[in-house]
């Protein structure tokens, strides 16, 4: 009886610890989510009334080209970022992690992205892709229209996304593989396996939960990307109609046209797909990530 | 029995910590200038904050007990706030509403009614028109008004050997100029970006067209002066003296200008100020004319500027609105315009303080003439605005990318403008 009165009193104590968290979840998270579902299914202009419309918005959304032009330009994106970034990332933290002089001097520096505001990111980079006086055009002897060209500017983003998160992620993996016992390693060449093997047979396995959360984060992050494409492209932009990824649709249609309601719908369709490729991830990391240590 | 009381308490500290918040607001009650309170005036501009501060310190000094904090956003950022601010009823108790806007805000009844407050012949025609809501009252005191004018470069004009632009100059004499500019100096002539406020739709106006009927209800891009207007304006990019639209979207025509890659530019008022604080060292190498007119108009004199304005304003239901109403009335006084001016950034709605504004820019040592701006008010153009206008304008603005990328010609460009302009006012 005394046992049981106690681990009640532990339940409020739990609750009331977790009260913080779980109300700012719903306040911030839930009832924002399921407002936007209910927003979807009305015409709600910024101010008014709402009224239902049914699956109007929908019907509209999937029935437009720009709709499925950006949906298109979102996944293109986040096939160009997420698998050479993911890998670039794991072979900096491989290198990060190895003997050499400075080691700490090259960490901090490959993680200097993460720190400088995504604003001055996009400008600099926007000025070393000028077509006119960039340094890159100048540099390679080329004359890509880096920004401009509706077939390229995808391309170009996604190469500075892709720099952008390399540090980040690379630390990440980095944590992952220290945390692989040198044992095994010395286990290994004792029995003659080589530097290949090791990391074939020893590092890849170890470090595939970590590699499998940067996966998850960095897809997640390529379907919502928005920021980049916003100071990169920009407004004035003949090729802006052809490079516009979901979110930045949603931007424009909510913030700039002021169609609450399709534009909760475009969302809702985000989430849905974000859903659907996290879910596959989920089902075929059985096949490649291990658990046992 | 327990499991409920945790949610209970749970609960109970939720409302406790959303009473702490809403709190903070409360007690400061005041209904007039003598019993003072303090005021948040929120703008968009940091460039214009310590202007701003000015004329809260002049109303403060009247009213020692009243204080107000100017507070600066970005742009972008001011627009999601005051929105969000709106749907709650907690807006600043004095914000700057560009037209744009007005028609969202004032329509949906957000805005106080200052028809009473505000001395309608003292202001500009125009500035009173950007601050009237579609019943025709005023839904705030007009702040400034801004005009369009011509911008260029002194030095590749003298190396060119061209005289400079002046009141006679028209649409030949500005591609003329371009022309020999280009062939002289190597650098760019008349830079015609893609654009409405600052671009084409000064020389529809100049050329006796329209975008919309006088009332906002009809859409004009099909008409002939119109349309002839939009076609000289985007060919102009064919010139070889032009920048493509694809070379403005690397580096913009502002930027260019101010590097001395280009002769001239179509700049607004409201970016002169800064431009001579940030590009010193040009400082007498450039200078402003009036917008050059259009040779043979299909109806008028051929001269017209877009012009636009700010507008002070405050809620229709804001816990200060009283005081806030006062604070308006000053700031829409001829004292308060007159300081306003003074600031340098934007030209007083007040009729007849143009030269306020003018003037600043000599006192600062500023080399140019912009006394050559304030004249187009006696022909300027009202900023084309109707209710729908949040919904064509991205639509209408891609056409116009559209048609200089060449992906939509420049007929079919104008009548897609004309109908997706006609089917958003007929949606509203």
């Amino acid at each position: 009886m005394n046992k049981r009165k106690k681990l009640d009193q532990d339940h409020v104590w739990g609750y009331l610890m977790v009260a913080p968290t779980i109300i700012g979840l719903i306040v911030l998270n839930v009832y924002p989510f399921i407002k936007t579902i209910v927003l979807s299914f009305s015409s709600m202009k910024v101010f008014g009334e709402y009224k239902f419309i049914g699956f109007r918005n929908y019907a509209n959304m999937f029935s437009s080209e720009e709709f499925w032009r950006a949906t298109w330009n979102t996944l293109l994106f986040c096939v160009l970022t997420v698998p050479i970034g993911v890998m670039l990332a794991l072979i900096v933290a491989i290198l990060l992690n190895s003997k050499i002089k400075g080691k700490v001097v090259f960490r901090a520096i490959f993680f200097l992205p993460m720190v400088v505001a995504p604003a001055a990111v996009a400008m600099v980079w926007k000025w070393m892709f000028n077509s006119d006086y960039g340094v890159i055009n100048t540099i390679f002897h080329t004359k890509i229209d880096w920004i401009t060209d509706p077939n390229v500017i995808i391309i170009t983003v996604a190469i500075v996304a892709i720099w952008s998160a390399l540090g980040y992620d690379a630390v990440l993996l980095l944590s992952g593989i220290q945390n692989i016992s040198k044992t095994y390693y010395e286990a290994a060449s004792l029995d003659g396996a080589t530097k290949f093997q090791q990391f074939r047979y020893i590092t890849m396995p170890m470090v595939s939960p970590t590699l499998f959360v940067v996966l998850i984060l960095r897809l997640m992050s390529s379907l919502k990307v928005y920021d980049l494409i916003y100071m990169m492209v920009g407004e004035s932009n003949p090729a802006m109609s052809k490079a516009q990824s979901l979110i930045y649709l949603f931007y424009r249609e909510s913030f700039i046209s002021g169609n609450r309601g399709y534009a909760s719908a475009i969302v809702i369709w985000t989430v849905l797909l974000i859903g659907i490729i996290t879910a596959i991830q989920f089902i075929g990391q059985k096949k490649w990530v291990n658990y046992e240590v | 029995m327990k499991r409920i009381g945790a949610v209970l308490l749970v609960g109970a500290l939720s409302l406790f910590m959303i009473a702490g918040c809403g709190k903070k607001n409360e007690g400061e009650n005041s209904s007039a200038a003598e019993k003072g309170g303090s005021l948040v005036f929120q703008i968009w501009d940091a460039g214009q904050k310590s202007g701003m501060e000015e004329l809260a310190k002049a109303y403060m000094e009247e009213h020692p007990n009243v204080n107000i904090e100017v507070q600066a956003s970005g742009w972008d950022e001011y627009w999601t706030k005051l929105e969000a601010s709106a749907q709650s009823n907690t807006m600043p108790d004095i914000f700057w509403m560009h037209s744009n806007q007005m028609y969202k805000y004032a329509d949906a009844g957000i805005l106080a009614d200052c028809t009473d407050i505000v001395d309608k012949d003292a202001f500009s025609e125009i500035a009173l028109q950007n601050a009237e809501g579609s019943d025709g009252n005023l839904y705030g005191v007009p702040k400034d008004k801004d005009i369009i004018c011509l911008a260029y470069n002194k030095e590749m004009f003298d190396e060119a050997g061209v005289a400079y632009p002046d009141e006679d100059w028209t649409w030949d004499d500005l591609t003329n100029a371009s022309e020999q500019i280009y062939e002289k100096t190597g650098k760019y002539g008349y830079m015609a970006y893609a654009q409405d406020q600052i671009g084409y739709w000064n020389f529809v106006y100049q050329n006796g067209g329209q975008i919309l009927n006088e009332d906002g209800t009809e859409a004009k891009f099909t008409d002939e002066a119109t349309s002839e207007a939009i076609k000289f304006y985007v060919g102009l990019q064919q010139n070889d003296w032009c920048p493509t639209q694809n070379q403005f979207a690397n580096t913009d025509a502002t930027t260019l200008f101010f590097s001395e890659q280009g002769a001239m530019f179509y700049a607004g008022s409201w970016q002169l100020a800064d431009a001579c604080a940030n590009y010193p060292e040009l400082n007498g190498k450039w200078d402003v004319a009036v917008l050059p007119k259009c040779p043979n108009p299909v109806a008028g004199d051929g001269r017209a500027s877009i012009s636009n304005s700010v507008t002070y304003a405050t809620a229709a239901k804001g816990k200060n609105k009283e005081l806030a109403m006062d604070f308006l009335a000053y700031l829409g006084s001829e004292e308060g315009q007159k300081l306003q001016g003074e600031t340098g950034v934007g030209i007083p709605a007040y009729n007849g303080m143009e030269e306020t504004w003018a003037n600043t820019f000599k006192e600062n040592g500023y080399d140019i003439d912009a006394s050559k701006v304030t004249d187009m008010f006696d022909y300027s153009v009202k900023y084309v605005n109707n209710p729908s206008r949040p919904i064509w304008e991205p639509k209408v603005e891609q056409t116009v990318l559209d048609m200089y990328a060449g992906t939509v010609s420049v007929d079919d460009g104008i009548q897609k403008m004309q109908d997706v302009v006609t089917a958003a006012i007929k949606d509203e």
